[in-house]
C-alpha cells in the first residue's frame, strides 16, 4: 500500500483529544508540515470530530484546503481563526448551517483565496456578500440556496475572476443576470430555481467560455445559442427552441431535459451538434418523436425512463449502440419485442433498466446476448422464471438460466415480479452477482440456499417471503455477504434474528423489528462512518444489542411544549446530516 | 548478515542502523537511491544518510519496515506510534514514501 506509515500516523494523531494534546504542543513541527500532510491531517481530525476551534491556529502556516461541509458546529469563532489561514486555496463551509453574515467577516482577509462554497448557508444574505468583494482572486463561488437576494447577486460583477458561480436556487433576475456580463472569465453557470426569462437567456451569449449551464426550473423556454457550451441542464422547462442560432454549433456533450415540456413546433434537437453528445437524460419529458437518436453516435448514457418511447424506436437505439453503457427504458412501453432489437448492437452495454415495462421471459434470453452487461434491472415486469414451451412433452425452461452467459452480472433486480422460487434454481451459478433483490410471497426457506454458493455476493434483498426462523438459524450466508434486508418477512420473529446476528455480526440486517448494525469497527476517513462507529462504540457500554425500532414518530416522543421549545435550541441536535444529498434539480458536472 | 543483503541508514545525529536492504527497500525513496543506475555513493556503499531524519524517528522507521514485511507475510499485528512522535514520523514516512 502507499505511504501506509503516513496512514499509521494520520489515524494515531487523531485518535481521542488526549492524542491532539501529546503533538499540539511542538509549534515548529507543525510550521514545518507540507501542507498535503497538514492538509489531510486535518481533515482526519474533522472527520474523526475531534477538532475544536483553537486548534486551528496551529494550521494556519500551512493548510491550502479546509472541507467544513456539514459542520452544524462552525460558527463565528471558528471563521476568526480560518481568517489567519494565510495559504488558504479553497474554504469549503457548505451546509455549515449556524453561519451568519456577521461570521464572514473575517473572510474577507484571505488573500489566497480562491475558492469558496456557501452553499445552503441561510443564515447568509446579501451583506455577506460585501465581505466576499475585497478576495478579487477568486475564482469559483457557491452561494446556491443562501439567503442571498437579486441585489447581493449584482454586487459578484465585481470579482473579475470567477470562472465558476453557482447561484442556484437564488431569485436571480434578468436584470441581476445582465449585470454579471463584466464576469467574462465565466465557465460554469448554476441558475436551476431563478427568475430567469428568455429575456434574460438572451444575455448568456455575453459569456465567451461558457461551457456549463444549469436553467432546471426557470420560466426560460428560447435558449439563443452558446458557441462553446459543452453541458446543458433545461430539466423541468417548456422548451420551444434550443440552441438555435447560424453561428458555431454548441460542442455539447452532455444534456439533461428530464421533465421538460416541448412546444408544439420544437424542431427535435435540430440546431445541436450530435457528433460530441455522450449523455442524453429525456425522462419523463414530453418528446415524442425520436428520430433524432439516430445521429447520436456517441451517446455513452441515455436515459429514456418515463418517456414516450416504444418498441418501434428501438431500432434507432440499436443503430447508435455501439458506445452506450447506460440504458434506461424504465416505465415505457417497451416489450421483448424491442429488446430483441437491441441484441447484437450494444457491445459496451452495462447499465439496463425495463423495470415498470410489460417485458417477459423472453426478452431474458436476449438479454444474456449482451456480453458486458453488469446491472439488469426487471422490478416489476412480467418475468415469471418459466418459459412454457409448446408441445405437451416439452418441459418448461428456467429462463433466467440464459443470465450465466453474463460474466460481469454483478446486480439483478427482481423485485415485484411473477418469479417463482423454483425457478429461481439458476442464479446459484451466477458468479459475480453483488447484489441480488427479490421480492415476491412465495420465497421460502428454499431461496436462501440459493445464496449460499454465490461467491461474491455482498447484498441480498428477500422481501415479503415467507421465511422462517429454523431457515434463516441454519442459513449459511456467503463470506462476502454484508447487509441482509429482510424486510416484509412477517414469520420471522425479534429473537431469531437477534441470534443471527449474534452468529454473523458482520452482516448489518434489516427487517421491522430489528436493525442491527454491523459491530465490526471500520476505520475509515468519512465522516459517515466515523458515526457509524461512534454508534458502535456507545453500544458498547450497554450490555444488550441496540434495537432501535424501524419508525419512532417525533411528535409522539415529545409534547407540543417541549417541540417548541427545540425549534430554537442547539442545531447540534439535529439527525446526522447526509453529505452525499444533491438535490433532484441540480447537476453537478 | 552478509555486507551485501544490509544497508546501513544514518540519522541526523550520525547514529547508524544496519538493516536487512529487503526491509529498507519497503520505503520506495530508499528503493530508488539503492537500485538507481549509475554510480551513487548509495549505491555503491550500501548507505544512505538522512540529515533531516532524528535517531528517535529513524529508529521508529527501521521498526516500520520489519513490521511491514510481517504483515505482509501475513503477520497482522498492530504497529503503535507514540502520539509523541506522529508529526515528525509522518514527515519522514512522506519523504521516504513508505
Amino acid at each position: 500500500m502507499e505511504n501506509q506509515l503516513v496512514e499509521l500516523c494520520l489515524q494515531a494523531a487523531s485518535v481521542s483529544r488526549d492524542s491532539i494534546e501529546k503533538w499540539r504542543r511542538q509549534r515548529r513541527t507543525l510550521e514545518r508540515l507540507p501542507s498535503q500532510l497538514a492538509d489531510s491531517l486535518l481533515r482526519r481530525l474533522i472527520s474523526r470530530r475531534i477538532l475544536f476551534p483553537s486548534l486551528l491556529e496551529l494550521f494556519k502556516h500551512n493548510v491550502e484546503e479546509l472541507d467544513l461541509r456539514g459542520e452544524s458546529s462552525v460558527d463565528a469563532e471558528w471563521i476568526a481563526y480560518i481568517g489567519a489561514f494565510r495559504y488558504l486555496r479553497s474554504l469549503n463551509l457548505s451546509d455549515c448551517r449556524r453561519l451568519t453574515t456577521s461570521a464572514l467577516w473575517p473572510i474577507a482577509g484571505l488573500e489566497s483565496l480562491r475558492e469558496l462554497d456557501l452553499s445552503r448557508c441561510s443564515k447568509v444574505t446579501d451583506a455577506g456578500i460585501r465581505h466576499l468583494l475585497t478576495i478579487t482572486t477568486l475564482e469559483k463561488l457557491c452561494i446556491s440556496e443562501t439567503g442571498v437576494s437579486a441585489n447581493g447577486v449584482m454586487l459578484l460583477s465585481s470579482l473579475r475572476n470567477l470562472s465558476v458561480l453557482d447561484l442556484g436556487g437564488l431569485p436571480v433576475t434578468d436584470l441581476a443576470l445582465s449585470s454579471l456580463q463584466v464576469l467574462t472569465k465565466l465557465q460554469y453557470l448554476d441558475l436551476w430555481g431563478s427568475k430567469i426569462t428568455d429575456k434574460g437567456a438572451a444575455f448568456l451569449q455575453m459569456f465567451p467560455n461558457l461551457s456549463f449551464l444549469n436553467l432546471a426550473w426557470t420560466s426560460v423556454t428560447k435558449l439563443p445559442n452558446l458557441s462553446s457550451l459543452e453541458c446543458l441542464n433545461m430539466s423541468n422547462c417548456t422548451i420551444n427552441t434550443l440552441l438555435e442560432g447560424d453561428n458555431n454549433k454548441a460542442p455539447l456533450t452532455k444534456l439533461i431535459v428530464s421533465g421538460a415540456t416541448f412546444g408544439d413546433e420544437f424542431e427535435a434537437f435540430h440546431y445541436i451538434e450530435t457528433t460530441f453528445l455522450t449523455f442524453l437524460d429525456v425522462s419523463n419529458s414530453s418528446l415524442h418523436r425520436f428520430y433524432f437518436l439516430s445521429h447520436l453516435n456517441s451517446l455513452e448514457h441515455l436515459d429514456l425512463s418515463r418517456s414516450m418511447i416504444g418498441d418501434d424506436s428501438l431500432e434507432l437505439i440499436a443503430c447508435i449502440g455501439v458506445n452506450l453503457k447506460y440504458l434506461n427504458l424504465s416505465h415505457t412501453r417497451v416489450s421483448s419485442a424491442g429488446v430483441k432489437t437491441l441484441t447484437g448492437h450494444v457491445p459496451n452495454l452495462e447499465f439496463l433498466s425495463v423495470s415498470h415495462t410489460s417485458v417477459d421471459d423472453v426478452a431474458i434470453s436476449y438479454m444474456s446476448m449482451m456480453p458486458s452487461v453488469k446491472v439488469i434491472d426487471l422490478s416489476s415486469t412480467n418475468i415469471k422464471g418459466v418459459i412454457h414451451q409448446v408441445g405437451p412433452e416439452s418441459d418448461p425452461v428456467l429462463s433466467l438460466s440464459a443470465l450465466q452467459s453474463l460474466q460481469h452480472l454483478g446486480r439483478l433486480n427482481l423485485v415485484d415480479t411473477q418469479v417463482t422460487e423454483a425457478a429461481l434454481y439458476p442464479l446459484e451459478n451466477l458468479q459475480e452477482l453483488r447484489e441480488l433483490s427479490i421480492k415476491s410471497v412465495s420465497l421460502t426457506d428454499i431461496s436462501f440456499n440459493y445464496t449460499s454458493s454465490m461467491p461474491k455476493l455482498t447484498n441480498l434483498r428477500i422481501h415479503d417471503g415467507v421465511l422462517t426462523n429454523s431457515g434463516l438459524n441454519s442459513y449459511k450466508p456467503p463470506l462476502t455477504l454484508r447487509m441482509m434486508d429482510l424486510r416484509g418477512c412477517w414469520l420471522l420473529t425479534e429473537d431469531a434474528i437477534l441470534s443471527f446476528c449474534k452468529t454473523h455480526p458482520h452482516i448489518e440486517v434489516r427487517h421491522e423489528l430489528v436493525h442491527i448494525y454491523p459491530s465490526k469497527q471500520i476505520v475509515s476517513n468519512s465522516a459517515s462512518s466515523s458515526r457509524s462507529t461512534l454508534k458502535a462504540s456507545q453500544a458498547k457500554q450497554k450490555p444488550e444489542v441496540p434495537v432501535l425500532p424501524c419508525f419512532l414518530d417525533q411528535r409522539l416522543k415529545y409534547s407540543r411544549e417541549e417541540l417548541l421549545a427545540l425549534q430554537y435550541s442547539s442545531v447540534s441536535c439535529a439527525p446526522p446530516h447526509d453529505r452525499d444529498v444533491v438535490l433532484p434539480n441540480t447537476q453537478s458536472d | 548478515m552478509r555486507k551485501e543483503e544490509t544497508v546501513k541508514l544514518i540519522s541526523a545525529e550520525g547514529f547508524e542502523f544496519v538493516i536487512h536492504k529487503d526491509a529498507a527497500m519497503v520505503s520506495q525513496t530508499i528503493r530508488n537511491m539503492l537500485t538507481s543506475p549509475g554510480s551513487f555513493a548509495e549505491t555503491e556503499h550500501g548507505e544512505v544518510t538522512f540529515p533531516e531524519i532524528s535517531t528517535t524517528i529513524l529508529e521508529k522507521i527501521c521498526k516500520y519496515f520489519y513490521w511491514n514485511l510481517q504483515y505482509a507475510s501475513g503477520k497482522q499485528t498492530e504497529f503503535h506510534i507514540e502520539p509523541e512522535l506522529v508529526l515528525e514520523l509522518m514527515m519522514a514516512a512522506n519523504y521516504l514514501h513508505t
